[in-house]
């Protein structure tokens, strides 16, 4: 499993998985897509993001929140994307289509991604990248 | 886990200070035993994570519907002195001033029909939901004089009246607003959205006053039985959702140029009159001013439809307050006996003043200022009175509903949208949601039942109970 929702009363906290640091961003970006709307496809619409800061969970950090914030702006229902990381740099195309109220409106609005106990670990055995995210709904 | 804890007496509980290294004063809360059988670990450990933040005073304190938050835990209050305090975006949540306002109606139960078409005119009008945008075309130099004028500038634009203004907390102003603070993305998200409900647990409720409890201060506050009520739940939107995640990222920053050691990220601060202090504080405060603004005009767009429906006056139908729950102010307390200033930080909790202060409304003064607390969907809301004993014990605050006790993904596989809003119009209660599925998340047994939180404010004399309201309709992103 990419990722697992873990029990959380008020908000949304989720436990990514995944065999590299890009996938952990992508899987991280595709479990949050899977909260804010119950339908969606990959679409023809397109969304660059570049992005750099100090340390891997900032990035991350930053990274969802931007992909909220253009998801809300340009009005668009985010499905995939597809993450380059190159040390404190990222680059990522978000792939998605227009919101329609008929097809979108079942989800949640996902308020913020918070820093609570984000920390990105890599597993001593299966090599794996872990982090558990909290969002506040 | 409460065997290291120190029950002080009826409903309130101290965490030691040792209970979790650094911290500057004991944590306090607020449980009966019922509600602290089912406490979460995670919550009491964000609680005792505050008191370990610079400058904080007397305790960091939680209300009886304190829960497992980011930073804060939900129900968490706590007041930073200015000269060594901090200002911390975890002490107020991404959703800045989400609130909520009760109206009267002059309406009454046994007059009252035509539910389900009110029901369905209400969710046509207010924009709701996912997505949902606002059919006004808001300007962003607008937009910016909003920020600086909160529910007054709605009121000037024709969405209300003038006498509106002084039943808001804090006049639903915080003149401390500053848009240079407020960013481009943020005013982007903003331009769509005022006049929306959003999603999650906000929500429009139509209500009964089924019980009075107190009637001289219900009297006060225009409340009578079988009286209709509308109440309105919801906050900044976008904009303050953007306004925290901008600050936090500078406020992270700031927390290690401050050598400030922190068990939690999410606690980033500044000091109260640092650059990053002050321009986090003034940002909120301009969200705090969307947020007031955006209930007025909902508030607005709901009282024309009634006044369509039931051909009743616009100007009969009187705001009765406006509480904000996740906030910081600086407000006048007393502490060792000597009045002082101080940031109070309230997230997930209500201001709840007593009698005779200034920030009281003076209709409402001798009375002490209305607290509203929204029960969950298909449960009763209370309307309370502040106390002199909040006062003392909690810096003037009470809790600010029921809290949940089952997540989301736990609530939707245990119950059914469809099912539910059955068994709800069994009970005359008429739902209208943007979806089924956001029904089942906030079935009424996802939550504490909110009349025992309310039992322990008043057992703790937090706050009193004034009135009982019952739910009769509710629309719901």
């Amino acid at each position: 499993m990419p990722f697992t929702e873990l029990e959380h009363t008020a908000d949304i906290l989720v436990r990514v998985n995944a065999s590299s640091l890009e996938q952990l961003f992508a899987e991280a970006a595709r479990a949050m897509f899977s909260f804010m709307h119950e339908q969606r496809k990959k679409g023809s619409f397109s969304r660059t993001l570049a992005l750099e800061a100090a340390d891997r969970e900032t990035l991350l950090h930053d990274f969802l929140s931007e992909l909220l914030y253009v998801a809300e702006v340009d009005n668009l229902v985010f499905s995939d994307v597809d993450v380059s990381i190159s040390g404190s740099a990222l680059a990522a195309t978000a792939y998605g289509e227009p919101f329609d109220p008929d097809v979108h409106a079942e989800g949640t609005e996902i308020k913020g991604v918070s820093y609570y106990g984000l920390q990105i670990r890599k597993d001593e055995q299966d090599h794996h990248y872990r982090v558990e995210i909290l969002f506040d709904v | 886990m409460l065997e290291s804890l120190r029950k002080l007496g009826g409903v309130e509980w101290e965490i030691p200070i040792g209970y979790t290294p650094n911290m500057n004063v004991p944590g306090k809360f607020f449980l009966s035993d019922r509600l602290a059988a089912e406490v979460e670990e995670g919550a009491i450990q964000q609680l005792a994570n505050v008191a370990t933040m610079p400058g904080i005073v007397n305790y960091a304190l939680a209300m009886p519907d304190i829960h497992w938050g980011y930073g804060f835990p939900i129900g968490g209050v706590a007041a930073f002195s200015p000269d060594h305090g901090v200002v911390s975006p975890g002490g107020v949540g991404f959703d800045i001033n989400c609130g909520v306002r009760l109206i009267a109606t002059p309406l009454r139960e046994d007059e009252f029909d035509n539910r389900r078409e009110l029901i369905e005119r209400l969710f046509r009008a207010v924009p709701t939901g996912v997505g949902a945008r606002s059919p006004m075309k808001l300007a962003v130099s607008e937009l910016k004089q909003l920020l600086v004028e909160g529910a007054s500038w709605a009121v000037e634009h024709g969405f209300g009246m003038d006498a509106d203004l002084l039943h808001c907390e804090q006049e639903g102003r915080m003149e401390e607003a500053d848009i240079a603070h407020v960013s481009e993305k943020a005013l982007q998200r903003g331009i769509p959205q005022c006049g929306t409900l959003g999603s999650g647990n906000h929500f429009l409720e139509i209500q009964v006053a089924r019980e009075i409890v107190d009637r001289d201060a219900a009297a006060a506050y225009g409340i009578a039985e079988g009286q209709i009520c509308m109440m309105i739940h919801c906050g900044s939107r976008g904009l303050g959702h953007q306004v925290c995640t901008d600050h936090l990222k500078v406020l992270e920053q700031a927390t290690k140029r401050y050598g400030i050691d922190l068990p939690d990220r999410q606690l980033a601060c500044a000091p109260l009159h640092s650059s990053e202090g002050e321009a986090y504080f003034s940002a909120m405060a301009a969200a705090a001013n969307y947020a007031w603004a955006n209930r007025q005009m909902i508030m607005h767009t709901a009282r024309t439809v009634v006044a369509d429906l039931y051909g009743v006056d616009y100007g009969e139908m009187h705001l009765v307050y406006d509480v904000a729950h996740n906030v910081a102010k600086f407000e006048e307390h007393l502490v060792d006996g000597r009045r002082v200033e101080l940031c109070v930080h309230r997230k997930g909790a209500t201001r709840a003043f007593g009698p005779d202060r200034p920030e009281v409304p003076q209709a409402y003064r001798a009375t002490g200022q209305p607290v509203i607390i929204p029960g969950s969907m298909g449960t009763s809301s209370y309307l309370l009175k502040g106390t002199e004993i909040a006062m003392e014990k909690s810096f003037g605050s009470t809790c600010h509903g029921a809290g949940r006790v089952l997540s989301r993904s736990r609530a939707k596989k245990q119950y059914r949208g469809s099912t539910l809003k059955k068994e709800l119009e069994q009970r005359h209660i008429v739902v209208r949601a943007a979806s089924d599925a956001v029904i089942a998340e906030e079935a009424p047994g996802a939550y504490k039942p909110s009349d025992e939180v309310v039992r322990v404010v008043d057992a703790a004399g937090l706050s009193r109970v004034v009135a009982r309201l019952e739910p009769l309709g509710v629309i719901k992103g």
